[in-house]
């Protein structure tokens, strides 16, 4: 029994919209490779793969045993079908469209039934990985009717579960396939079950009716070591790959000078941050790579907290209480400013007041201000801010161009709202996403690292570790190297349950129900 | 009374407009739009410039906004909402799904607030002033205050959690399918409990006073003094009397209480996981999914504008004078 905290909004695969999508996806369709433990590419519906010197063509050859839940087996055609409804502007594919964009459609093809060559007019070094984003579909079925419309509550795929029903707004209910063509997960029935209000999902797992769900800090911290609640509910928890920073805008002129955006940074307080508002879950962060990816550079420092140094960096940038208010300035206007923060965090809340009264001992003014998340983000991507304390979601594959290369800004079409720009960092962010040398890409990013870490165009701030409650019955959830519990091979699908008559828990309570009944009736 | 029911159903007509105009312009100026909401449900990974167009073009976004309007009100005047943005299946077909929902919830928690709360309210009248009337009305303004959303998680964690008793959350259990119907509705009466406590407990203290106050006004009047003095009994004079004329501002607050009836509440819905109409709207603003958002104020404009015109009829049935129009008085 899982939690969606928000309804999935398509079980279509090619237009999945939000993570929650892709954990149910997961359990009906096949991509094209998996990724491993450590997020290394590994057969998917792909047995084997070539890939071409020029990095261009891309040769899968697909399980031959393969089937669809409807019993047909799964044909090259149908690779084609899946990658040409992706790259397909008209399709709307949001979340890998990027990755597929440069897709030769026209060269991608069934050389036999199950061989497929798929062409590129780009090289990119994520691509194998963003293979991982292809949940192959059947044509005949999906060529049929409304693709955007028609497939929001029916399934067909090559997953080792088929769709018994979905009841929009409830539940997903999902039956393990007899004729699954792979080896078999171990549970039979998978019921998402839609619960949003985290209060009422905690209360669930407390009762056995949800097995696992992710439970906000406080709740966690809380109660994992409540003798109660442990007898039943494991407490987990897993660094992904996410980090909170603090956005700096800099074309702002506060931020445009480099100095100032470091002297910012020196006055978070990180330690206190994760020992106060995390309790030790969570860890500092030097640049924009965390460190369970490879392109993590670990002799880049992460900024100290150090007040003093950070005033006197405002004071060599010309900023002086000249008026003694205490509040520094510098011709005449006080280094006063706004901190976007997004509605819904207590945590984001509490951090954005604890950066607000340090900064105020070396004389800068911070005026919080909340929004919520389609206005922030409008906001954002116009420029039209000065800082933001914000977090990122990040994929498999570390290349971090949509957030720091300069051609993805300004309507770009990227993500990089803080308007930073390095040629340095341009090139080397040019040359790495094409690089196919691993070890070559490594050392392109380790520089990056350290010229991102010098220019301070966010405050990396801290890697907050998420955390789970799951029932004690269930076994063999193990975490991904930056996925987590999920989304990796086998991980969920190699989860089971411990059955009731082993567990004295429950033998224990029987007997309480019984008197129960006779009592009711 | 037919001029004074077509100048209201007039009345109506426009303020329908003016709703629909104003809706749509205050969703628009919002800052945010659709697009920004699925920007940030990417996170990292890159929506690039064509695809965006590509949505803002097929919700015909890329127009100006009185345009933007027409293309909805063409589809309004034949009851097309159009698709919605997050899942574009059709705003009709969303909300028709989640009505009834809200609806029997509602309405149970509505009923039970209205026929506890005026008798206590009747009641308390004839007690004003007294010790135990005053206990009362200290009682009902706790209760009133209580927020629900902590009272819903209380309710939820003794009944469902300790004692085991109520389910925990959801409209029905796993094997509703497989039930017959009369265990099917043993099965929703049994979710329906914790969220009905939820939703009537502050509503009864709102029909408990109002009904007080109405009629303690009507019985400080010449009129209930005579009755008295004429001989009628207490329960007599409350009754008939009393109560009677005390019906105005009732009818009021019915005309009040009726749009609630299907507008559904966040919190309640959202602890629960009672997937009704409030759960939609939220979602709906927060992803500014406008086509959905304006799908629902359609729907509570006509239902808000109905009762609102059930509740003109109610006051000319009542009250004679209404009848006449405002030049007789």
């Amino acid at each position: 029994m899982r939690r969606l905290a928000t309804d999935i909004s398509t079980l279509n695969p090619v237009v999945l919209g939000s993570r929650y999508d892709r954990y149910v996806a997961n359990y009906l369709f096949t991509p094209l490779v998996y990724l491993d433990r450590s997020l290394q590419p590994i057969p998917g519906l792909a047995d084997a793969w070539e890939i071409s010197d020029d990095g261009l063509t891309y040769r899968f050859e697909l399980n031959k045993k393969a089937t669809f839940s409807n019993g047909r087996p799964v044909r090259a055609a149908d690779v084609v079908y899946t990658l040409r409804k992706i790259a397909d502007p008209k399709t709307k594919a949001v979340q890998v469209y990027d990755a597929f964009s440069s897709l030769d459609s026209a060269k991608t093809r069934a050389i036999d039934e199950h061989t497929v060559e798929v062409v590129f007019r780009q090289r990119l070094a994520a691509q194998l990985l963003r293979f991982n984003d292809v949940l192959v579909i059947p044509e005949d079925v999906y060529a049929v009717g409304d693709f955007g419309k028609d497939f929001t509550t029916s399934a067909v795929g090559s997953g080792p579960y088929r769709l018994v029903r979905r009841d929009v707004g409830k539940e997903i209910v999902l039956q393990r396939r007899k004729d699954y063509w792979r080896e078999r997960p171990h549970i039979e029935t998978v019921i998402f079950k839609v619960v949003n209000d985290h209060g009422t999902a905690f209360n669930a797992l407390k009762s056995g009716d949800l097995d696992e769900s992710v439970v906000p800090s406080d709740t966690w911290l809380r109660e994992k070591n409540n003798p109660q609640i442990t007898r039943t509910i494991d407490f987990q928890r897993f660094y992904s790959l996410n980090y909170n920073y603090i956005a700096w805008n800099n074309r702002d002129p506060l931020f445009k000078d480099k100095r100032i955006r470091r002297a910012m940074s020196m006055c978070i307080p990180i330690e206190a941050v994760i020992r106060d508002l995390f309790q030790g879950t969570a860890r500092a962060m030097s640049g924009p790579f965390t460190p369970d990816e490879w392109a993590y550079n670990p002799n880049v420092p992460v900024v100290r907290y150090d007040p003093l140094g950070a005033q006197e960096l405002l004071a060599a940038a010309g900023w002086k209480d000249s008026n003694r208010d205490g509040v520094l300035d510098k011709d005449g206007k006080p280094f006063r400013f706004d901190l976007v923060i997004m509605t819904g965090s207590a945590t984001s809340t509490q951090f954005a007041q604890m950066a607000q009264a340090e900064l105020k001992k070396v004389g800068v003014q911070v005026d919080i201000v909340m929004m919520d998340g389609a206005m922030a983000i409008q906001r954002l991507m116009a420029g039209n801010y000065q800082s933001a304390y914000l977090s990122w979601d990040l994929d498999a594959d570390p290349d971090p161009y949509a957030i720091f290369h300069s051609s993805q800004s300004d309507g770009g079409g990227g993500q990089n709202f803080v308007f930073y720009a390095n040629a340095e960092a341009d090139r080397i962010m040019d040359e790495a996403r094409r690089e196919l040398d691993p070890s070559k890409r490594k050392d392109m990013y380790w520089r990056l690292h350290e010229i991102l870490a010098e220019d301070q165009p966010y405050t990396w701030v801290v890697q907050v570790s998420a955390k789970w409650g799951l029932n004690k019955r269930v076994h063999g959830v193990e975490s991904s190297r930056g996925f987590g519990f999920f989304q990796w091979y086998p991980g969920e699908l190699g989860w089971w349950i411990a059955k009731p008559q082993s567990d004295p828990q429950r033998a224990a309570s029987q007997p309480r129900d019984a008197a129960r009944a006779s009592a009711g009736s | 009374m037919t001029s004074y029911l077509v100048r209201r159903l007039l009345y109506a007509v426009l303020t329908f407009f003016g709703i629909t105009v104003a809706t749509f312009a205050l969703i628009h100026i919002v800052p945010g739009d659709p697009i920004s909401f699925f920007v940030g449900r990417a996170g990292a990974t890159n929506i690039p410039a064509e695809m965006r167009a590509a949505i803002r073009h097929e919700f015909h976004l890329d127009e100006p906004l009185p345009v933007q309007y027409l293309y909805w009100f063409r589809g309004a005047v034949t009851f097309d909402f159009g698709a919605s943005i997050l899942d574009r299946r059709p705003v009709r077909e969303r909300i028709a799904e989640k009505l009834p929902a809200t609806f029997q919830l509602n309405f149970i928690a509505f009923l039970l607030a209205a026929s506890i709360g005026i008798p206590i309210g009747l009641w308390s009248a004839t007690r004003s002033g007294h010790l135990s009337e005053r206990a009362s009305a200290v009682g009902f303004f706790l209760l009133y205050s209580l927020p629900s959303f902590w009272v819903a998680l209380l309710l939820m964690q003794w009944f469902a959690v300790h004692l085991e008793l109520l389910p925990l959350f959801g409209m029905a259990s796993n094997d509703y399918a497989d039930m017959t119907p009369a265990q099917q509705f043993g099965d929703r009466a049994r979710h329906l409990v914790l969220p009905v406590i939820t939703m009537t407990y502050a509503q009864l203290a709102i029909f408990a006073r109002f009904t007080k106050s109405a009629v303690t006004e009507v019985i400080r009047q010449d009129f209930i003094t005579a009755a008295r003095a004429k001989g009628a009994g207490t329960t007599a004079v409350l009754l008939r009397h009393a109560f009677r004329n005390a019906l105005m501002p009732l009818i009021t607050l019915l005309g009040i209480t009726i749009p609630y009836l299907i507008s559904g509440s966040v919190i309640v819905e959202q602890i629960f996981q009672w997937d009704g109409i409030g759960l939609l709207y939220y979602d709906a603003i927060l992803s500014r999914d406008y086509p959905t958002v304006m799908g629902l104020t359609v729907v509570t404009a006509v239902v808000t504008l109905l009762a609102g015109l059930l509740a003109d009829i109610l006051y000319a049935v009542a009250d004679p004078r209404v009848r006449l129009g405002e030049g007789a008085r």
